[in-house]
């Protein structure tokens, strides 16, 4: 157990490549942060950093205080669970899950102990006796999170470590880290690219592009008050809707003017944000705040309507080619609406004014006062 | 329909029988003199050169001869001691050479890579008459010639790195991580985790290495010098096919030959299903 302090930490490959810049997080003892982003994004490397695999260009890093920009990946008393599971392919899943302890000396008696505990909080007791490759992708994961959990270690980084798994196993996994999670309760540091995995798992989340944090918050915070349209659009499936719109109408009788429509909105909405001074926003909404809505509204014409299940995801195009996509809960669908959500129709719809999200034009960040869930 | 069918498989099955007698053909050119090899150690009627191949009659003879007569039992160990040594240490150079060179970044590695693949170009015997010279002032010539020829045979092993470290570049880097964060050396990790996963290339090191020095002439002839009692094989063998010698010496060359060859032949038999098969099946997501 351990706090985890990153100081300006940059990493420039040779060439001058730039894969993290200026990075500053502190990660409280036994917290569980995600990092979070595409691909190339800087995540990976950052954790590499943290263990110890990468070297650090500038900044540094602290474990538990204490600076480990010179320690041996083996003398920072971390354990690491990677993508591709890196089983010892010659030992046994006991033996694989032993080697951390035999090199620290630990005696037999306790790594016995050890070895068997995390087996059985896993479920892999009897697969003790395998090799890797009698194992299935998912028991080589859980051997991969039993080798490092054996070794109780101050912090537990994990990279990406369910995206090679399929998606029943992916879901079923993740519930199981947060299990996991409860029962050794120390710091987590985790990487993935799956915007669900971070919402689900982390106590905080690290929105990361470009090699630049986007933002750091929990999940709410990042979803609910997004710093910027990047934010906006990772966070969230289907992503949020982005529409060019101007403010129009006096103080007190606002207008949002969005699509060629002009829509009627509370000035409570207005107060709520710093408005540049040539009145045009980036307004953002969430699939979920849309409504479609006889009659009213702004109009698009169906493109794709896809049937999720428990959701229809409604592709639109409005008659200015901004391209929306609304989610229906299935459950609320009359036949009559049924009939009307399918391709090539022309339907209308709102925008629910408690979920609007406004962003500057030019830099993209939030310009909401306060969320707007708020 | 049927008979485009049939007139396919009519073409397939004669192009099938090209293709066999053309390996048997290959196959023939090949066995032949080794064939040769085994009947003349055999002969027992005469011991020159002769124009068949069948043995009038069969005798163990030139084996004996060899044995009493020669210095083929001294040739043969000077052999197996120089093979032995050179197959170890070439073995530690090339694979500890290679992981580096597969798994360290450093400041001139490619320079390093590229100028060995540079030397590499030029012929070994280029070098004969100096590395003659550098042994000769050691006293490693002459009587002393079996340590000379050992350096001889493992001086630029480091340079024949290509084919392991190939090999351990298909290795996982993951691997060495997670062996590392588990609190592995970077020495531990190179013999606890990758040795044992490159047993094709470990053997195929060796295998190398042993062959090489076992049949090689150019070098032993040069560094041992006339000296009869530091002969390898290849170079006590071959005076027997001298122009005073051939006449009662071809059947007993051969015998001599047929025992060079057989240990060889054991020990790829022995390590070829090695080559077959790795051993990293479940380390990473296939």
């Amino acid at each position: 157990m351990a706090s985890v302090v990153l100081n300006g930490v940059k990493k420039i490959y040779k060439g001058g490549f730039t894969a993290v810049k200026n990075f500053d997080l502190e990660i409280k003892d036994k917290e569980f942060v995600v990092f979070v982003g595409p691909s190339g994004c800087g995540k990976s490397t950052t954790l590499r950093m943290i263990a110890g695999l990468e070297e650090i260009s500038e900044g540094k890093i602290y474990i538990d205080g204490k600076c480990v920009n010179d320690t041996e990946p083996k003398d920072r008393d971390i354990a690491m669970v990677f993508q591709n599971y890196a089983l010892y392919p010659h030992m046994s899943v006991y033996e694989n899950m032993a080697f951390g302890l035999v090199l620290r000396r630990v005696n037999k008696e306790e790594i016995h102990r050890r070895v068997l505990e995390a087996a059985e909080i896993l479920g892999i007791s009897d697969l003790l006796g395998r090799t890797p490759r009698a194992l299935s992708g998912g028991q080589r994961q859980r051997v991969a999170i039993g080798r490092a959990i054996v070794r109780v270690p101050r912090v537990f980084l994990m990279d990406e470590p369910l995206s090679n798994l399929d998606a029943k196993l992916r879901n079923q996994m993740r519930t199981e880290i947060m299990l996991l999670r409860e029962k050794i309760d120390t710091t987590f540091v985790y990487v993935t690219h799956d915007q669900t995995e971070a919402m689900t798992l982390g106590d905080r989340i690290v929105i990361m592009k470009d090699g630049y944090i986007q933002q750091v918050g929990t999940p709410r915070e990042v979803f609910e008050a997004p710093a910027n349209t990047f934010v906006a659009g990772f966070i969230g499936s289907p992503p949020m809707n982005f529409f060019k719109a101007g403010i129009t109408g006096g103080k007190e009788k606002p207008y949002l003017s969005i699509c060629g429509t002009e829509i009627p909105v509370s000035k409570k909405v207005l107060e709520n944000i710093n408005l540049p001074e040539d009145k045009k926003v980036l307004l953002g909404i969430r699939p979920e705040h849309i409504y479609i809505a006889s009659g009213e509204g702004i109009s698009g014409e169906i493109k794709v309507s896809e049937m999720m299940g428990s959701e229809l995801h409604v592709h639109l195009i409005t008659e200015d080619g901004t391209n929306v996509v609304v989610r229906v809960p299935t459950l609320e669908l009359s036949e009559k609406d049924k009939s009307l959500l399918l391709p090539h129709n022309t339907v209308n719809f709102s925008l629910r004014e408690q979920a609007l999200h406004f962003f500057d034009t030019k830099t993209g960040m939030n310009i909401n006062k306060t969320s707007s869930y708020q | 329909m049927k008979t485009m069918v049939s007139s396919v498989s009519k073409k397939h099955k004669i192009s099938n029988l090209l293709v066999y007698i053309l390996l048997i053909f290959i196959c023939v050119v090949w066995l032949m003199p080794f064939v040769y090899l085994i009947f003349q150690a055999f002969r027992g009627e005469s011991r020159g050169m002769v124009s068949y191949i069948l043995p009038k009659e069969w005798s163990l003879a030139n084996f004996k001869i060899l044995f009493n007569e020669t210095n083929f039992v001294n040739w043969y160990l000077n052999t197996v001691i120089i093979a032995l040594f050179t197959a170890f240490f070439q073995t530690v150079i090339v694979l500890s050479v290679s992981y580096t060179l597969s798994r360290l970044r450093f400041r001139g590695r490619r320079l390093l890579m590229n100028m060995i693949l540079v030397l590499e170009m030029f012929p070994g015997f280029l070098s004969m008459i100096a590395v003659y010279f550098i042994l000769k002032l050691i006293g490693f010539t002459g009587p002393g010639s079996v340590p000379g020829l050992i350096l001889v045979y493992i001086g630029s092993s480091g340079m024949g790195y290509y084919v392991a470290k190939g090999f351990f570049d298909t290795i996982p880097r993951s691997l060495d991580e997670a062996a590392r964060i588990d609190g592995a050396s970077r020495a531990r990790v190179f013999y606890k985790i990758i040795l044992p996963m490159a047993k094709p290339i470990i053997i195929y090191t060796v295998m190398m290495a042993f062959i090489a020095p076992w049949g090689d002439y150019m070098f032993a002839s040069l560094i041992t010098f006339g000296y009869e009692e530091a002969y390898n094989v290849a170079v006590g063998l071959f005076t027997f096919l001298d122009r005073e010698h051939i006449n009662n010496y071809f059947t007993v060359f051969c015998a001599g030959g047929l025992l060079v060859a057989l240990p060889i032949t054991v020990l790829f038999m022995m390590l070829q299903k090695y080559y077959v098969e790795g051993v990293t099946g479940g380390a990473v997501k296939g």
